[in-house]
């Protein structure tokens, strides 16, 4: 080790409060960058595998009934490489346990051979034995381990109207529901719904659907044309009842994935890069004042023939240690917390195997970014240090230019004391310095604001959508859509105190070249308990005509107010009609489109229907009701509210709230990084200066005021602007992560100001107890004799 | 030109003028200096302050380049060095001597006298030049420990321990007092007897005066008298 290096450690030592303060910032951004892109990386490559490893289809369709000659129909449409067919049907479960009736979507096995698409993976047990016994099942893992189900256990299912028990053969997987969670939910309710497998014959059997198929999967030979094979098969099964064909994109499970992802990609890049743009200029800030505080220094090394690329080289290397040990940190970090939350994915999205894979082009590009930023800010410094002719840079620095301050100027200086008045001064002097000084400041505030705004975000979430939306206490579905009477039979189950009905029906939505497939909502006009509410919030009356749908929805597919759309319905008798959009509606979790009843029924041809109700419960009668409801075959689902609620609060909340206290601790590390590493660095630059001031007779006080005196004002300044920035960037990663499944909305409250600003001030009041305990401790004589 | 020298000059300066700045803010610090300096000989430059001592010691050691004139060293044209050749200059040929030692306050004595000798061609174990000055027994202080003659102690063996052609001296004694001073004196005086090396001190304390060969004075920027001392005297008689 050459003695430059021996003199760059002990520097590093004497500075290394600075050079943590300014690693730790680097680590954080860096951690965070890190831990989302090996998310990313873990999700996407465990994804692709097991769709790959498990052969998941590529295209998708439901339909009515047709029989199973029209599978080699299907298989011969050009681009088709392997056609499944099979039964996919929605029963009502009766759980040990459970005081409501669960929901159970029952998908057939085949009857000879393997799977040929969507293979299982078998956790534990094995698959129904199937030709030699029957009364057996297949549970999906999360329903399983929501009940504490094992192979061996017993469920009962209503299958077409009869009672049966069946034995748990085992506990399994499929890349078709990773997410496993109803159609068209955007939340998981593991409790009561349930994806089951069962031999073809048996469930084909009971619902008298042997040789025939209601569910179709199918993969695309290489170069086939997706919308092509979709247009084929809808032309083929639409004399079947077909629900229409649809692609990856449109996959509830495949949907969801892609969208967590898409979130991590939101949160991996802008607010990472925000940590090391400051750590960038932590490093600047840090790096030159040493330089300016090693003049001497380096002069001599000039003047004994060390030549310029060496002094340059003994400084970068300075910067690299602090980069060095941020990267250390932050890959550390990434790598501990990439695993904790990749323990929580196993929360919602079942995969054989979620391992935390380390994105290493990350690591090399994240050491690169903040190396390059670290480098590029001290160029500058090291650049004009060896420049400076070795003469000159022996002599101490020219003393620098003072002027009265502007507002001193103003003649506003009497109300100043003299402290005051320095401090102003000294922020005029460089006001370049001043202002990125301010800035750092600002965006130590600014972060502090976008995690607690996503938690402000969840809150309104949980309050506006079941609260305020959602204010039934269960909604009871029909296995089939029936007559309006129904309504009444709802209004007779005890303990009902209100019921409003609902008609449901899946339709394809187009606008332009942009479809999507979504479950129209018909509702009464102006409901009570399921509401359609706008951004304002306010009550949306749903007129006569036309349809009202989610502000997200219309906003991806590029339509507003005023705007037709082709609704194809994709049940019963097919439809394309077109429909203007005559209202938004603000919600959270998925998207919808919603219309007034009547005009939803007479747009069917239908006459009077509903899909079910939405109803009020006196929870005093809670055991009785669920138990009717259990006995009355035609109920199909009955999803509680607070059921779902609590799932929301479970998956979507705890993922985001993990996120947010990372954040959240991040970015008040940051805060106290910047504001002590700036009050450091004033401290070194006025210790002098401060001297000096003690020696001609101002009291402690009074000098530490002068230091002090110049971070609150600039902490001041810094304040507002960082709660604007603040904002502004919880509005931007807001804005990234908001996918068609999961949004929050821009909640800023007091209370997350509040928090930002007391985080400053206590990093500040901290910060500036150091400073008068270093300014007490000035050596006076000392302080005036060095050079520095 | 003293009897007891060779006739080749270490430096051959004529015409030596620098400008600083241009137009009506141009700061004429040398106008036009001749003089030649040769191996073994104790040159003291004396003037008051703003004379051109340090702007002429500067342009000697390779700092600062001329504006006009001829500046030899060994027959070759310092003025047309570029960065890269005044570096090597530096490092191989030149010892400074600063007013203000720069030290590293990281590194200790010893330390601080090998920063130099990691890089320069044929150098003296730090240990010898630090027993040269006198400071055997203090190799392992930080120069925080060390007092003002001990620092100053240390750049010169920092200065010598390369072996240098030249030892250039801006006022080592400046801050210091008579009996340090006098001790720092010694150490340049055994150097230039012991070492032959052409040594060149620029004080305004006219007493050095004494030790020297030839004393030059300089005011505004040029050389006003030269003086040569018959008989050097000795660093310990001097006293002011």
């Amino acid at each position: 080790m050459s003695l430059l290096d021996t003199k760059l450690l002990r520097d590093l030592r004497a500075l290394r409060s600075q050079a943590i303060a300014v690693a730790l910032v680097m680590a954080c951004g860096l951690a965070m960058m890190i831990m989302t892109r090996s998310l990313i990386l873990s999700l996407a490559t465990t994804r692709d595998h097991y769709y790959e490893e498990h052969r998941f289809a590529d295209v998708f369709a439901r339909l009515k009934r047709a029989p199973n000659s029209v599978r080699e129909e299907l298989a011969a449409i050009p681009g088709v490489a392997h056609v499944q067919t099979g039964i996919a049907i929605q029963v009502t479960l009766d759980v040990p346990g459970l005081a409501e009736p669960a929901v159970g979507l029952i998908n057939s096995l085949p009857e000879r051979g393997e799977q040929v698409l969507n293979r299982l993976h078998v956790r534990s047990g094995r698959l129904p034995a199937g030709r030699t016994t029957v009364g057996e099942l297949a549970v999906g893992e999360a329903f399983a381990e929501a009940h504490g189900l094992r192979p061996g256990d017993s469920i009962a299912a209503v299958l077409n109207g009869a009672k049966e028990t069946f034995r748990l053969s085992g506990i399994v997987l499929s890349p078709e529901f990773i997410f496993e969670a109803p159609p068209g939910a955007a939340l998981p309710d593991n409790k009561t719904y349930g994806v089951f497998w069962m031999p073809y014959r048996e469930l084909a059997t009971a619902f008298q659907l042997y040789g025939a198929f209601n569910n179709v999967s199918l993969t695309l030979a290489p170069g086939a044309s997706e919308p092509a094979v979709i247009a084929a098969v809808n032309r083929l099964l639409a004399p079947y009842g077909g629900r229409g064909a649809y692609g990856r994109i449109d996959h509830a499970s495949h949907r969801r994935v892609d969208d967590e992802i898409r979130v991590l990609v939101g949160l991996s890049v802008a607010f990472p890069l925000v940590f090391l743009s400051v750590a960038a200029f932590m490093v600047n800030s840090v790096m030159s004042r040493q330089i300016a505080l090693q003049r001497e220094q380096i002069a001599m090394l000039k003047a004994c023939g060390f030549a310029n690329r060496q002094v340059g080289a003994h400084y970068f290397k300075f910067s690299l240690a602090i980069v060095a040990g941020g990267v250390l940190a932050g890959a550390l970090g990434g790598i501990v917390l990439g695993h904790q939350l990749v323990e929580m994915y196993h929360l919602f999205f079942r995969f054989p195997q979620l391992d935390f894979q380390l994105d290493a082009r990350v690591l090399v590009f994240a050491t690169a970014a903040s190396a390059g930023a670290a480098f590029a800010g001290v160029a500058g410094a090291v650049r004009r240090a060896v420049r400076l002719p070795p003469a000159e840079a022996m002599r101490p620095e020219a003393p620098a230019n003072f002027q009265p301050s502007l507002v001193e100027r103003l003649g506003l200086a009497r109300w100043f004391s003299a402290s005051l008045r320095m401090a102003l001064r000294n922020i005029q002097r460089r006001p370049v310095r001043s202002a990125l000084t301010c800035l750092a400041l600002a965006l130590a505030t600014a972060i502090l604001i976008v995690p607690n705004s996503f938690r402000d975000g969840i809150a309104y979430v949980i309050d506006f959508q079941w609260d305020v939306v959602q204010r039934q206490t269960v909604t009871l579905s029909l296995v089939e859509p029936g007559p309006a009477r129904a309504l009444s039979d709802f209004k007779h189950l005890p303990g009902v105190v209100w019921a409003e009905p609902f008609r449901f029906v899946p339709i394809e939505l187009r606008a332009g070249p942009i479809t999507r497939r979504l479950t129209l909502q018909g509702l009464p006009e102006r409901g009570t308990l399921s509401r359609v509410i706008d951004g304002e919030p306010r009550q949306l009356t749903l007129p006569p005509r036309g349809i009202v749908m989610s502000a997200k929805l219309a906003e991806v597919m590029q339509i507003k107010p005023g705007d037709e759309v082709v609704a194809r319905v994709l049940e019963g008798r097919e439809r394309e009609i077109a429909v203007p959009v005559v209202g938004l509606a603000e919600d959270f979790a998925g998207t919808a489109a919603y219309m007034e009843l009547d005009a939803l029924n007479r747009l069917l041809l239908e006459g009077d229907r509903v899909s079910g109700a939405h109803v009020v419960l006196d929870r005093g009668h809670w055991g009785e009701f669920l138990s009717a409801v259990k006995r009355t075959p035609r109920i199909a689902g009955c999803i509680i509210k607070d059921s779902l609620r609590e799932g929301f609060r479970k998956t979507t909340a705890e993922s985001i709230g993990l996120l947010q206290k990372i954040y959240l601790l991040f970015a008040t590390i940051v805060a106290f990084g910047i504001i002590y590493n700036s009050a450091r660095i004033s401290l070194s630059e006025r210790a002098r200066e401060l001297a000096t001031l003690r020696v001609l007779g101002f009291s402690r006080g009074e000098v530490g005021a002068v230091l002090v005196g110049e971070l609150v004002l600039l902490t001041l300044a810094a304040l507002p602007l960082g709660l604007v920035i603040g904002s502004g960037f919880a509005k931007g990663i807001l804005t990234a992560v908001n996918t068609e499944t999961v949004r929050l909305p821009l909640v800023l409250t007091p209370a997350n100001y509040a928090f930002a600003v007391l985080v400053v001030a206590v990093a500040s009041a901290a910060s500036a107890l150091f400073a008068a305990r270093k300014v007490a401790g000035i050596d006076l004589v000392g302080a005036l004799k060095a050079i520095d | 030109m003293p009897a007891a020298v060779q006739t080749s000059p270490v430096f051959h300066v004529r015409g030596l003028a620098r400008v600083y700045g241009e137009g009506d803010a141009a700061v004429i610090a040398l106008r036009g200096v001749d003089l030649d300096l040769f191996s073994g000989e104790l040159i003291v430059l004396l003037g008051a302050s703003g004379s051109g001592k340090s702007t002429l010691l500067n342009q000697l050691g390779g700092l600062d380049s001329p504006t006009h004139g001829t500046l030899l060293y060994r027959g070759a044209n310092l003025a047309a060095f570029g960065e890269a050749e005044l570096t090597l200059f530096r490092r191989d040929a030149v010892g400074f001597v600063f007013q203000a030692y720069n030290l590293i306050p990281s590194l200790t004595a010893r330390e601080n006298v090998a920063l130099i000798t990691e890089i320069c061609r044929d150098p003296m174990a730090p240990e010898e030049a630090l027993a040269l000055v006198g400071l055997a027994d203090r190799m392992d202080h930080f120069p925080a420990q060390l007092s003002g003659g001990e620092q100053q102690r240390v750049a010169i063996a920092r200065a010598i321990a390369k072996r240098p052609e030249v030892l250039l001296c801006d006022e080592p004694t400046g801050a210091l007092d008579v009996r340090t001073g006098i001790t720092v004196l010694e150490a340049i005086e055994k150097i230039n007897r012991e070492l032959g090396t052409l040594a060149v001190i620029i004080t305004h304390n006219a007493i050095l005066a004494d030790m020297a060969n030839r004393v030059f004075t300089l005011s505004d920027g040029r050389i006003v008298s030269v003086r040569e001392n018959a008989r050097r005297g000795l660093a310990r008689d001097l006293a002011w």
